[in-house]
């Protein structure tokens, strides 16, 4: 809900004119009437209607300005002639009225060409912009005659006000890195794939992890979802990547490197929101020294993720593109709380990026660490991963640890028992089917829709396939071990009760159908937290309640002043894009930070965070200009007998064909959104 | 198939089929102005909308499929009313300088604002200020542009030089060279080509002529095999009447050129009859021991030569077309076939290539622009084997496997041995690749185990290969052994092969020809070639003969097809024909021997006039015929592998610089004439030279003089002797041992 002056938002009609204050109607939409902390909004105008906060408003320039900024966004215009010419004499001619200087045929071509836009416009911005336009020049039209008829300017043509414009679309606004993802599209139709990967780049430097382990909240965003089916968005951004790894180029930077400020920042953590933090900051001109714990980079997209979902050489080659940015990486160094100390007065700023790398308990009776057989889930995909992509062996100690008779991860014979139901499980039960295990079960509270919903269908089905067991409704009771040796389970059952008020469902325990099963590994996925006793206790940092270190979420700065935080250990476990999402913002800021000492955000951030609260996806929209029934294409999984037993990557991608077809469903669905202040 | 209709009309859509492709094949009209058929949809002009019953709003048709069922409009009210818009959008602010326009009478922008009758202008927007640039042969003007977007399209999907784009920015969006502040390219004139609008234009014919004061003579490009179509556009010039070359145009829709055939078309010859110097032709001719002659001459001539051979019991010489012949037939001993199973077509629809033996881009600009397209539209994954890497190759290439020079045969049995791993092959066969020693191979060629690897891996969803085979393969000592393991290849494989031919006509000569090991023997005839009496079209000769855009004829392309060529100006002197009636061997005109060419290897018995000569609006290419196929007898013989030879030392590569392949282009006076000799700084550094001196390469017998310069492109230790301005013996081995010492500057 929002008070207005006046709104057309998305097709309500809000009209407090000659009302008095205390009887104006509300929006009810989030409109962004308060643009920061400063600044009152007068007016918002955007591709689905204008709201007016403030009576005093001059709606010809606003509907000129608005003009105006369609011609400045030049990345998503100038490709089709309607949009080219028809934006152009748009604000010619608003501008020529608002100059007092028009006349009534200029309304009338200007409705014409509005029209013709909204008709024939190659992407969403061309045939949006006329809409806040033609809603102003019906709803305010005595103004634009008076302006006409007495050939004066309007009433503030001359006065300064503030125009804050930003380009977005449904994708970009729910993708939380905010990927250009209409222009990483449009350049694989058009074949230029330098051209896609750096639209991918300018806010996301992992282009080929995120073109493969994604789980893509822009797909649910998709407005073609309102036709047929979302654009397959994720698979499409690995184009780009695999064109500059195939042909050996070297790195496809959107942004040229600027010239050393002098400034300096620590990361900890070389994972996805330490890379991202490192590669925006270096390319500000900032010296940055990434540490990290292990013998690797990556985090926990190298050391979790296994080989058959993210390939180590692809991933390597995101991890080269930060280095060439000239990240320096500081690798098998454990950061202490002295080091912390040091950081704060080495650096200018610090970044906290260590994820959470230790795996929750399941809460069951008997859980202790140290009965073999019980092994944490991030434990277990270390170990899995850093032998299968860089041939880390097992040591002695490990291998009495962990019972194991090889070099490696050798699960021959054993029966793994797997209790999660997000993508670290469905990891650890599909690497134990390839190390061999007899047989590997998955112990989950809830319904299968339900780990669907949390992972994706792909990824459920794919482990069905290759033979997990899934047991729904069930959770791990007690562990029966002998002389601290796992030795079975005791497992409840649960049912979904309804709940006789109408509220939500409620898991009940099923009396007498607990079972037991015998296993030789429990592996708890059920959730991480984060390892932060490297920091400092003096420093008192603010916690939130699942014991993550506390931002506002926006500038990502702790409560200490030079102590920033981004990616799991902030929100807690979550996407690899929710990191990068969180480190590009905070690098955005840091960058600002070193130089001035002050935490501020760009207007591009703030109106991106209007907008997402707003949010730009309207999935009741009815969706004219495109011929439904176009099937969303589906890219080639390695069959079951060919992925079972070993690491291929089991998702080929797209071919070429199947590519282009993908990219021309996209819509372009490009918005331009402007607050006058 | 998806069955629609359009305009009441039923029609099917192939798999993949836009809307807009199954009108055009089935004769609909949809307007466009920014559609080209050989690239993906730019989808800038918005023209080609149509409704479609039941749903909301237009569809645009060039980049949309039809759905089952669905009843398509191309023409309402709503529809004329729109479009008519769009070109009253077009025309804002389009200068009004028609008269003085290159375009004036073949404009689409002049067409389409005639079609729908835009005869007011009710739109204004503010002008802008804009500079016309000189990018050398192209001039572009952004106040004619209408940002269309063709030109960038072809660039990137057809050409590979991805040298232009657009500089977004709306009302004021602009053509701009990317990466560069001049335009830095091969100058193939595409964007010229398929600019709608006066906004490309060639520097060179800016101002000359209208298009309707010319005439176009349909000939076939004369520079390399890739028998590319074009049509030369001739008016009178001066006050005598003669008739000269203005332009070169092509089916741009569907067909390319490279700059050589574009804006090297200048090579003609003016010759008068001298009865005397005509005389000591035919003397000397019937006093020959033999006639040496090139491959850039047509199949009837060839024809003829074979006639005087018989006639005056002299010997034929061609190197270039013997040894392409050896190589074929050594082929056809594994295949059965005589001519190669590919065609640039097949490159072009291929998902996987392996090029080998060749600088392509500029040995074949054709063979290149059709890997470009298959590397664009298919993701095909690309592997160029060669000793030296070609950047303007890179974004085309997914590997560069770079083997030792001279090792050719030792690189394409590793690469036989991985592909048919699994291949059913006889007994002989597999005895061949179980006798390989891929140790050896593979440290003597440089080419490891993991490269050949990586090519299995990028090769894992190929389905519809094929296997470039270069001149340096044909003119290898070992070639006959290549040659039956690349049959191996094609008949075990989805692979397809072709094997470039070098000339214009090698593929012709090689099939038509009866000829003789070349030997240095005295009373030698050359015709376009070295002799002791020579004729010809290319340099100063004792008579001069038509070039090849002044004689009627036919050439055998790549694509084994045998294609006619036209005169497009006058030559005043003597042909083939006419010496050859004076030995006795009487035709009135050259082309009267175009039925009677060799029946035994393919041709057909067609009079040249029958002979069709264009590409049509649907793109199809008619041009002429293929030959037939002629089967061969087969052999599973196959000589192992031989001790693979080692170059050490200063290698010299004989590569020619884009643009330029012979003295027809040499001569063209709008095409860069880079003659100097070009090495990498480590190259320099080897042969103990610098930058900027000028410098003696010795070649086994062939001596050079030329400038060196440091490419900074290059690397290793080869440098690149172009031969567009010398004359190097057919057949000679491309890469050669080089003695080079530094000469004073003169």
């Amino acid at each position: 809900m929002s008070k207005v002056y006046f709104s057309t938002w998305m097709g309500e009609l809000i009209n407090n004119l000659n009302k008095p204050e205390e009887e104006w109607e509300q929006s009810a939409y989030n409109l962004p009437a308060q643009y920061d902390s400063h600044r009152e909004s007068k007016a918002f105008i955007g591709w689905d209607g204008v709201a007016l906060f403030d009576k005093d408003v001059d709606v010809i320039r606003l509907a000129m300005e608005y003009a105006a900024q369609y011609q400045e966004y030049s990345e998503a215009c100038g490709r089709c002639a309607p949009g080219r010419w028809g934006g152009r004499i748009l604000y010619d001619m608003l501008d020529k009225i608002a100059r007092g200087e028009g006349s009534v045929a200029d309304m009338d071509h200007l409705k014409e060409i509005g029209k013709s836009m909204q008709a024939t416009s190659k992407c969403e911005i061309g045939k949006t912009v006329p809409n806040p336009i033609l809603d102003l020049m019906t709803h305010f039209e005595d103004e634009f005659m008076a302006c006409i008829n007495e050939k004066k300017p309007s009433k503030h043509y001359n006065a300064q006000v503030g125009y804050i414009a930003k380009i977005t679309a449904p994708c970009t606004d729910a993708c939380p890195a905010h990927v250009d993802i209409p222009a990483y599209i449009e350049g694989v139709r058009d074949l230029r794939f330098d051209d896609s990967l750096m639209a991918t780049r300018q806010t996301m430097p992992l282009a080929h992890t995120c073109g493969r382990v994604c789980p893509h909240p822009c797909e649910e965003a998709c407005r073609r979802t309102n036709l047929d089916e979302p654009i397959s968005i994720m698979a499409l951004k690995r184009l780009g990547a695999d064109y500059e790894t195939d042909h050996g180029f070297g790195f496809f930077h959107p942004m040229e490197k600027k010239a050393d400020t002098g400034k300096r920042v620590a990361v900890v953590g070389a994972g996805p929101a330490g890379l991202t933090t490192a590669y925006y900051l270096a390319a500000e001109g900032i010296a940055v020294d990434v540490y990290e714990e292990l013998p690797v980079l990556g985090g926990e997209v190298t050391v979790g993720v296994p080989e058959y979902r993210m390939p180590w050489d692809k991933y390597a080659k995101d991890i080269e593109c930060v280095r060439d940015m000239g990240v320096n990486f500081i690798m098998n160094h454990r950061v202490s709380k002295d080091d912390m100390r040091r950081f704060e007065s080495e650096y200018d700023a610090t970044m906290i990026a260590s994820g959470t790398r230790i795996s929750k308990k399941v809460y069951c009776e008997n859980e202790r660490p140290e009965i073999t057989g019980y092994w944490g889930a991030i434990d277990f995909l270390d170990r899995v991963n850093l032998c299968e992509k860089f041939g880390y062996k097992l040591t002695p100690e490990q291998r009495k640890e962990y019972a194991i008779d090889n070099e490696y991860v050798d699960l021959r014979g054993k029966t793994l028992a797997c209790v999660g139901g997000g993508f670290t499980s469905m990891d650890v039960v599909r690497c134990a089917i390839r190390a061999g295990a007899k047989k590997v079960i998955m112990l989950y509270r809830r319904d299968e829709k339900t780990i669907i919903r949390n992972t994706t269908y792909e990824e459920y089905h794919e482990a069905v396939e290759e033979g997990v067991e899934f047991i729904f409704h069930s959770a791990v009771a007690k562990i029966v071990d002998e002389d601290n040796v796992l030795k079975k389970l005791i497992v409840d059952r649960y049912e979904l009760v309804p709940d006789p008020n109408g509220g939500r469902p409620q898991l009940e325990k099923i009396e007498g159908a607990s079972f037991e099963l015998e296993v030789d590994y429990l592996i708890p996925a059920v959730s991480q937290s984060a390892d932060l006793k490297f920091l400092p206790e003096e420093w008192e940092l603010e916690m939130t309640s699942w014991a993550t270190l506390k931002t506002n979420g926006k500038d990502y700065m702790t409560s200490r002043k030079g102590i920033f935080a981004s990616g799991d250990c902030e929100y807690g476990p979550m996407t690899i894009v929710n990191a990068v999402g969180q480190a590009k913002r905070a690098a955005s800021v840091m960058a600002r930070y070193v130089q001035t000492g002050e935490i501020t955000l760009s207007d591009e951030e703030i109106m991106e965070d209007h907008l997402r609260k707003l949010k730009v996806y309207n999935k009741k929209e009815k969706i004219t200009g495109w011929l439904p029934g176009l099937p969303r294409q589906h890219s080639e999984i390695l069959p079951v007998d060919e992925r079972r037993d070993n690491n291929k990557e089991v998702n080929l991608g797209f071919t070429q064909e199947e590519a282009l077809s993908e990219a021309e469903r996209c819509m372009r669905c490009y918005y331009i959104a402007m607050i006058a202040t | 198939m998806i069955n629609f209709k359009i305009d009441g009309i039923s029609v099917e859509a192939k798999k993949g089929e836009t809307i807009l492709n199954a009108a055009r094949r089935h004769g609909l009209y949809i307007p466009t102005m920014c559609y080209i058929s050989k690239t993906t949809p730019c989808a800038s002009c918005r023209m080609c909308s149509v409704e479609v019953e039941g749903v909301k709003g237009f569809i645009l048709s060039c980049n949309t499929p039809p759905t089952e069922g669905i009843e398509v409009r191309t023409d309402s009210s709503a529809l004329k009313q729109e479009r008519t818009n769009i070109m009253k959008l077009y025309d804002v602010n389009h200068p009004l300088e028609c008269g003085v326009c290159d375009k004036s009478g073949e404009c689409d922008l002049q067409n389409k604002t005639l079609e729908f009758g835009v005869a007011a202008q009710n739109f204004t927007a503010r002008d802008q200020s804009r500079k016309i640039e000189n990018w050398g042969v192209v001039s572009y003007d952004p106040s004619l542009c209408i940002l269309c977007e063709k030109c960038v399209h072809v660039c990137n999907e057809v050409i590979g030089d991805d040298a232009i784009e657009i500089k977004f920015g709306g009302y004021s969006s602009t053509i701009i060279p990317k990466n560069s502040d001049k335009l830095d390219c091969t100058f193939c004139g595409e964007c010229i080509a398929v600019c709608p609008v006066g906004a490309l234009i060639s520097s060179d014919f800016k101002y000359r002529a209208n298009a309707w004061e010319l005439s176009r003579i349909p000939a076939t490009c004369a520079h390399c095999s890739g028998g590319c179509s074009l049509e030369y556009e001739t008016r009178h010039v001066g006050i005598n009447g003669n008739d000269s070359i203005l332009r070169v145009k092509n089916n741009f829709e569907f067909t390319s050129l490279c700059g050589a055939g574009r804006f090297g078309f200048d090579f003609d010859n003016s010759a008068l009859k001298d009865a005397k110097e005509f005389d000591k032709a035919v003397a000397a001719l019937k006093g020959a021991s033999a006639i040496r002659f090139s491959s850039m001459i047509t199949n009837e001539e060839a024809h003829i030569l074979n006639l005087l051979k018989k006639e005056l019991g002299v010997k034929l010489f061609n190197e270039d077309a013997r040894l392409y012949r050896a190589f074929m037939n050594a082929y056809a001993s594994i295949s059965g076939k005589l001519l190669h199973s590919g065609s640039l077509d097949a490159i072009k629809q291929a998902d996987g290539i392996v090029v080998i033996g060749s600088m392509i881009a500029t040995d074949n600009p054709a063979v290149r622009y059709a890997m470009t397209t298959a590397a664009r539209h298919n993701g095909a994954k690309i592997v160029y084997a060669h000793p030296v890497e070609d950047v303007i190759m890179q974004n085309v290439v997914t590997q560069f496997m770079k083997y030792e020079v001279g090792t050719e045969e030792g690189v394409i049995a590793l690469i036989a041995n991985a592909l048919l791993k699994d291949a059913d092959l006889s007994e002989n066969e597999r005895a061949f690749f179980n006798s390989l020693d891929i140790g050896y191979l593979g440290a003597e060629s440089n080419v490891g185990e993991e490269e050949i690897a990586l090519m299995m891996k990028s090769f894992k969803r190929s389905k519809n290969r094929v296997l470039v085979a270069g001149n340096d393969l044909i003119n290898h000592a070992r070639a006959a052994n290549i040659a039956k393991i690349a049959g191996l290849i094609e008949k075990y494989t989805d692979f397809s092969l072709v094997i470039v031919p070098k000339e214009v006509n090698t593929l012709g000569c090689a099939l038509i020809s009866d000829l003789d090991q070349d030997e240095a023997i005295s009373s030698v005839i050359g015709y376009n070639a070295v002799g002791d009496y020579t004729l010809s079209s290319i340099e100063k000769a004792d008579l001069m003969m038509p070039s090849l855009n002044q004689q009627e004829g036919t050439f055998v392309s790549i694509d084994n097809r045998v294609l006619p060529t036209n005169v497009a100006t006058h030559f005043g002197g003597y042909t083939l024909n006419d010496i050859a009636s004076a030995c006795g061997i009487a035709k009135e005109f050259t082309v009267e021997y175009t039925k009677d060419l060799a029946l035994y290897a393919g041709f057909k018995a067609v009079d040249f006039d029958a002979l069709e000569n264009f590409v049509a609006n649907d793109g199809s290419d008619d041009r002429g015929y293929l030959l037939d196929e002629i089967e061969c007898e087969t052999t599973t013989e196959i000589e192992e592998v031989s001790e693979l030879p080692e170059f050490n030392g200063t290698v010299v590569y004989h590569a020619n610089p884009v643009l330029q392949f012979n003295g027809y282009t040499n001569r063209s006076k709008q095409l860069a004439k880079e003659s100097d000799l070009r090495g990498s700084a480590q190259f320099a550094v080897a042969a103990k030279i610098s930058d900027g001196d000028m410098v003696e390469i010795s070649m086994n017998g062939l001596v050079v003089k030329r400038r060196f310069v440091v490419d900074e492109r290059l690397k290793g230790t080869i440098a690149l002797n172009p031969t567009f301005d010398i004359s190097v013996p057919a057949g000679r081995y491309r890469f050669e041992k080089s003695n080079i010492t530094r000469v004073t500057n003169e």
